[in-house]
C-alpha cells in the first residue's frame, strides 16, 4: 500500500470519526496542520490549544437549563492536548508524556488527563475533573430539594517498573462535593408542617491505595492495600421564621432551625487476585477482596417555634457508629479443549453485613426523654455459578449458551414499632434464580454479522413487587460495516412478570434502533440513527384515601421514546468544514388513562414531552496550522402536560484553534 | 511543561529516530522467516514513521525481548514469506480479515495477565464476537491514550445505540459532554459477578469500592453503612428507582413522580420485603388526595438511608 493510500484512507476515516456522535457543538472536532508535530532534540512534540467564547441566551426557565445544560457565557480554553513522545523510546526522564484538558475556564463539565512514562522505569496517571451541577427537581418534592453543587474529582495513580514482572504502585483519590442545597424537615411532630431549610453540602472522600503485582511461574498475583476516609459536614440552617409548605396547617410555626449531622468514618480494604492463563487448554482467575466500612455519626437538631401559639424548642441528638463488612469472592475457570470451543464457570460469593451498636440513645428535650433506638441489622449473602459454552462450528457460524444459578439470603433484624420498647422482629429469607440463555452469531459475508441471544429467568422469591421474577429477553443484531459505509440494526424485547395473589406487576420493554453512517468522499460524510424506546409497566397499589384503605388499584406507566439524530459534514468549499446536525428525543406517551381513576396516579401515568436541539458548526482554516470555528446549538425543551419547566436556549461559540 | 523542556537536553547517542535506532540493532542473522521491521517500512512507511509514539515501540528498544517479540512481526506473525509474495495479505497475520477469537488469543499473548482483563473470556463483548482490533487501532488511534479507534463514547454508541438515546435524554449524566466515560462505570473487558440483585447480567459493570454498584463510587454519601438502610438499595440496587444512563424524569428516576415510584414497592403485597410479609403500606394519615402526601420525599428526606431516624425523615 502506498503512502498516499494510507493517507487518504487515514483522511477518510478521520472525516467519518467527525461525524459521529457529536452531542454538544463544542470543542470543535475538526483539526488543524500535520500530525508531525515538532521534533526538538529526541523528542517529538505535538500540541493543540482551542480558545474560544461561549454565548448564551436562555428564554424560559432558567433553573431547568441549567439542570440540563448548563453551558454560560464566557471565555474558554475549549480543548487543549499536548503530546510528547521519546523519538527512539529511551528518554532521558521520559518517554511519553500525554496532556488532555477540556472546558478550563468556567465551563460546567471541566476535565484534564495527564500520563507521564518512562518505559520500564515508571508511570503517573492523572485525571481530574469538576461538574457543575444543579437540579430543581421540580416533580421531587415539588421543587424543594434543590442542589446548586460542585462535584471536584482527581485521581493520582504511581507505577513502578509498569512493564516488569514485579510491579509496585500507590495511588491517592479524592472526591469532593460542596455548595447549597434546599431540603425539609417535618416539624414538631407528624401534625406539624413542612419546612424547606439550606444545607450547606460539604462531603470529601479520600482513597489512599498501595499495590503490586507479581508475575512468576506463569501466574500473575496482585494486591491491594486501600484506606478510603469519607467526611460528611453538611450543615443546614434556617435562620429566619420558615415558610411552611402547608398553608392550612396554622397551628406549628418555626422560628429557627440548626441541623449539623457530621459523618465520618473509614473503609479499609484487601484486593488480592491471582490469575493465570495456559492458552492452550486453561485459564484461572481467583479474587478475594474483603472491606471494613465503618461510620461514625451524630445528628444534633435544635429546632424552635410554637405550637398551638405555646412556645416550644426541640433538641434531638443521636449519636454512634454503623459498621459494613464485605466479604467477596470470585472463581473463574476457562476452558479451551479445542481452538473452537471455550467453556467458562464463574463461581461468586459475597457476603454484606450492616451492623453497629446494639442501641443508639436518642435525647429530645421536646419530650424530655431519651429513646432506645436498636441498630437495624440487615445481612446479604449471595452465591452464584454460570457456565457459558461457545463453539465456533465454522468460521462464519457459532453457537453460545450458558446457565446460571443464584442464591440469596437476606437476613435482617428491625424495630417494629415507635413506642420505645424493645420489639424485635427478626426475618430471613432466601431467593433462587434459574435462567438460561442461548444465542448464535453469524457472518456469512465480509462485513454482515448477525447476532441474536435470548434469555429466560425464573426466582422463586424477589425482594420487590418490581424486581424481576418471571422474565424473559430476546434480541438480534444486523450489522453491514465496509471501510467507509456502515448499516446496523438491532431490537430488543424483555417481559417480566412479578405476579402474586392479589396484586401483580408486569413490565415490557422493545427497543427497536436503525443507524447508518457514509462517508462517500473527502467532501460529505452522513450519519443517521433513530431510536424507539418502548417501556409500559403495571403494578397493583394499596393505599390510603381519607382513612380508607384503597386497594386493588393500579400504577401504569408507558414511554414511548423516539430518538433522532442525524449529522452531515459537508467540505465542498476549500479550507471551509461546515457541520450541520439535530438530535430529537419525543415521549409521545400515549398513556391508557382506564386503569385508576385517582388523579395523582393518572397524573404520574406518562409523561410526554420534547427535547430538541439542532447545532450547525462552521470551522474555516485559516493558516496551515490554524482554524477560526463558530458554532450554534439550540436547546429546545418542551413537556406536553405543564409548561412550568419549559426552556428555550441559544448556545454559540466562536474560537480559534491552533495545533503544531 | 517546563518539566518536558528541561529533560528534553539532548542525551548522547540518542539523537537518532527509532526506525534507524532498530535498524542498526537490527540482530543478526534473523529468525527463519521474519524479515525484520526495515523491510516492513518499505511498503508501510506511513505506519513505520509514526511507529514511536506508539506504546508497542517500546518492545523494539528492549533488549530484554526476543526480536519475535519486537516490532512489526511479534503481532503480525513472519513477514519475509508476506514481502516476497509482494503483499499477499494470506501470508501475513492481517488483523483486518482474522476471524474474532484468533484476534482476541493474538492480543492476550501480552495483555492476559492483567487484572482489568480477568473476565475477557467470558465477558459478553467477546461472546458477541466483539473483540480488541473491534474497538482498538494500534495504527490509526484516535486517542494517544489506549490507543482506540474512535473516541470512546463514539465506539460504544457505535453498537449501543439505544444507550446514545438515553443520553440524548434531557436528564442524563454527563457523557456526551466529556465529564464522564463509560469506562466510569463498566469494564469493556468484562466484569465479575454483581454483588446486587441476584449477581444475574453483569452488564460489565466496574465495581465500586465495596464491590457494589459503580454509582456509589462518585455518589459516595449514598453509600452508608446507616443505621436504618433502605433495604431495597442494598439488596436490589440503586437500579430500582433509577435508569443510570439518561431519563426524561428528574433525578433519572423511572416513574415521572416520586409518588408511584414508592407506591410500586410500598404496596403491602405478598411475602416481599425485608421481613417476607409485604413492603409496608403508607399510614393511615397518609391521604393520598392530600397533595403533601403524593411527594412522599418531601419528608422522607434521606430515602437513601438514615443515621437517625427509621423511617427515613432526617
Amino acid at each position: 500500500m502506498t503512502g498516499i493510500a494510507v493517507t487518504r484512507i487515514g483522511l477518510l476515516l478521520f472525516v467519518s470519526l467527525t461525524v459521529a456522535a457529536q452531542p454538544t457543538v463544542a470543542p470543535t472536532p475538526e483539526s488543524v496542520g500535520s500530525n508531525r508535530g515538532t521534533n526538538l532534540s529526541n523528542y517529538n512534540f505535538r500540541q493543540s490549544y482551542e480558545l474560544g467564547y461561549r454565548f448564551v441566551d436562555v428564554d424560559g426557565n432558567p433553573d431547568k437549563y441549567r439542570s440540563d445544560v448548563n453551558f454560560g457565557n464566557g471565555i474558554r480554553l475549549l480543548n487543549s492536548s499536548f503530546y510528547v513522545n521519546s523519538r527512539d523510546g529511551k528518554g532521558k526522564y521520559f518517554d511519553e508524556f500525554l496532556l488532555n484538558a477540556q472546558g478550563l475556564g468556567n465551563d460546567p463539565y471541566q476535565f484534564a488527563n495527564l500520563r507521564l512514562e518512562k518505559f520500564r522505569r515508571y508511570r503517573y496517571e492523572m485525571n481530574w475533573r469538576l461538574s457543575e451541577y444543579f437540579n430543581p427537581g421540580m416533580t421531587i418534592a415539588y421543587g424543594y430539594h434543590r442542589k446548586n453543587l460542585q462535584r471536584r474529582m482527581q485521581d493520582h495513580q504511581f507505577t513502578l517498573f509498569p512493564q516488569s514482572k514485579i510491579q509496585f504502585y500507590g495511588g491517592f483519590s479524592r472526591n469532593v462535593q460542596n455548595g447549597p442545597a434546599l431540603s425539609t424537615a417535618n416539624l414538631f411532630d407528624t401534625r406539624g408542617n413542612i419546612f424547606p431549610f439550606f444545607e450547606n453540602v460539604r462531603r470529601e472522600q479520600t482513597e489512599y491505595r498501595i499495590g503490586g503485582q507479581v508475575q512468576a511461574a506463569g501466574m500473575k498475583l496482585f494486591w491491594q492495600r486501600g484506606w478510603e476516609i469519607f467526611k460528611d459536614d453538611t450543615r443546614g440552617t434556617l435562620s429566619e421564621p420558615g415558610t411552611p409548605l402547608d398553608p392550612t396547617i396554622t397551628s406549628t410555626t418555626l422560628s429557627g432551625l440548626r441541623r449539623d449531622e457530621p459523618y465520618h468514618g473509614t473503609t479499609p480494604h484487601w484486593r488480592v487476585n491471582l490469575f493465570t492463563e495456559h492458552r492452550t487448554w486453561f485459564a484461572v482467575n481467583g479474587r478475594f477482596t474483603y472491606s471494613a466500612g465503618a461510620r461514625n455519626f451524630i445528628f444534633d437538631e435544635l429546632a424552635t417555634g410554637a405550637v398551638r401559639g405555646t412556645p416550644r424548642n426541640m433538641q434531638t441528638l443521636v449519636y454512634g457508629d454503623a459498621r459494613r463488612p464485605v466479604t467477596s469472592a470470585n472463581l473463574t475457570f476457562s476452558l479451551f479443549p479445542t481452538d473452537a470451543v471455550t467453556v467458562t464457570n464463574h463461581t461468586a460469593y459475597s457476603q454484606m453485613k450492616m451492623e453497629g451498636d446494639n442501641n443508639i440513645r436518642q435525647l429530645t428535650n421536646n419530650t424530655l426523654d431519651s429513646t432506645l433506638l436498636n441498630f437495624q441489622y440487615l445481612g446479604i449473602r449471595a452465591t452464584t455459578n454460570s457456565t457459558v459454552a461457545d463453539w465456533a462450528l465454522r468460521k462464519w457460524i457459532s453457537v453460545q449458551g450458558g446457565y446460571q444459578f443464584s442464591s440469596r439470603r437476606v437476613q435482617s433484624t428491625e424495630r417494629v414499632d415507635d413506642s420505645g420498647f424493645l420489639l424485635l422482629a427478626k426475618s430471613e429469607q432466601s431467593n433462587h434464580l434459574n435462567s438460561g440463555t442461548a444465542g448464535f452469531r453469524l457472518r456469512p459475508i465480509r462485513g454482515l454479522t448477525i447476532v441474536a441471544d435470548g434469555e429466560i429467568g425464573r426466582q422463586n422469591r424477589p425482594f420487590l413487587t418490581t424486581s424481576e421474577k418471571d422474565y424473559h429477553a430476546y434480541g438480534a443484531r444486523v450489522e453491514y460495516k465496509q471501510k467507509l459505509f456502515r448499516l446496523a440494526a438491532q431490537t430488543r424485547s424483555s417481559a417480566n412478570f412479578n405476579s402474586i395473589s392479589l396484586f401483580s406487576h408486569s413490565s415490557r420493554s422493545r427497543t427497536y434502533t436503525a443507524d447508518a453512517s457514509w462517508t462517500p468522499n473527502t467532501k460529505i460524510s452522513l450519519d443517521l440513527g433513530y431510536q424507539k424506546l418502548h417501556l409500559d409497566s403495571i403494578t397493583g397499589l394499596a393505599y390510603f384515601q381519607s382513612f380508607v384503605l384503597v386497594s386493588g388499584d393500579r400504577s401504569y406507566f408507558v414511554s414511548n421514546v423516539h430518538a433522532t439524530n442525524v449529522g452531515v459534514r459537508l467540505a465542498l468549499i476549500k479550507r471551509v468544514d461546515l457541520y450541520v446536525g439535530v438530535s430529537s428525543t419525543r415521549d409521545t406517551g400515549e398513556g391508557q388513562a382506564g386503569f385508576t381513576t385517582q388523579p395523582a396516579l393518572l397524573a404520574a401515568q406518562t409523561f410526554p414531552l420534547n427535547y430538541l436541539s439542532p447545532q450547525a458548526r462552521l470551522s474555516y482554516r485559516l493558516r496551515e496550522k490554524m482554524r477560526w470555528n463558530l458554532g450554534y446549538q439550540y436547546y429546545d425543551y418542551s413537556e406536553k402536560v405543564l409548561a412550568l419547566q419549559n426552556y428555550r436556549a441559544h448556545t454559540a461559540y466562536m474560537s480559534v484553534l491552533w495545533s503544531f | 511543561m517546563l518539566l518536558c523542556l528541561w529533560a528534553m537536553q539532548p542525551v548522547q547517542g540518542q539523537d537518532k529516530s527509532l526506525a534507524e535506532k532498530t535498524q542498526e540493532n537490527k540482530p543478526s542473522p534473523l529468525p527463519a522467516g521474519y524479515a525484520g521491521g526495515t523491510v516492513c517500512r518499505a511498503c508501510h512507511p506511513a505506519i513505520y514513521a509514526n511507529f514511536y509514539r506508539n506504546a508497542h515501540s517500546k518492545t523494539l528498544v528492549d533488549e530484554r525481548v526476543k526480536f519475535e517479540q519486537k516490532g512489526c512481526e511479534s503481532c503480525h506473525g513472519p513477514g519475509k514469506a508476506h514481502a516476497e509474495a509482494k503483499g499477499d495479505k494470506t501470508k501475513i497475520v492481517a488483523f483486518s480479515v482474522l476471524p474474532p477469537k484468533q484476534v482476541l488469543d493474538a492480543c492476550l499473548n501480552c495483555h492476559a495477565q492483567q487484572m482489568g482483563r480477568a473476565n475477557i473470556r467470558r465477558s459478553s463483548h467477546t461472546t458477541a464476537d466483539v473483540v480488541c482490533s473491534s474497538c482498538h487501532s494500534i495504527h490509526k488511534a484516535a486517542t494517544p491514550q489506549k490507543l482506540l479507534a474512535k473516541t470512546q463514547t463514539d465506539l460504544c454508541y457505535g453498537c449501543h445505540s439505544n444507550v446514545r438515546a438515553q443520553f440524548s435524554m434531557p436528564v442524563k449524566h454527563r457523557v456526551n459532554e466529556g465529564f464522564m466515560q463509560c469506562s466510569d462505570c463498566h469494564n469493556p473487558h468484562g466484569a465479575d459477578a454483581p454483588t446486587w440483585k441476584m449477581a444475574a447480567r453483569p452488564r460489565m459493570m466496574a465495581h465500586g469500592l465495596q464491590n457494589e454498584e459503580p454509582c456509589l463510587k462518585c455518589h459516595v454519601d449514598k453509600r452508608g453503612p446507616f443505621v436504618f438502610e433502605h433495604a431495597a438499595v442494598k439488596v436490589d440496587g440503586c437500579g430500582g428507582c433509577h435508569v443510570a444512563h439518561g431519563s426524561m424524569n428528574a433525578r433519572l428516576l423511572k416513574r415521572p413522580q416520586v409518588l408511584t415510584t414508592c407506591l410500586e414497592c410500598h404496596n403491602g403485597a405478598g411475602n416481599f420485603g425485608r421481613n417476607g410479609d409485604g413492603i409496608q403500606l403508607t399510614i393511615s394519615t397518609h391521604s393520598l388526595t392530600d397533595p403533601k402526601y403524593q411527594n412522599c420525599t418531601l419528608c422522607h428526606t434521606r430515602i437513601h438511608g438514615s443515621n437517625s431516624n427509621a423511617r427515613f425523615l432526617r
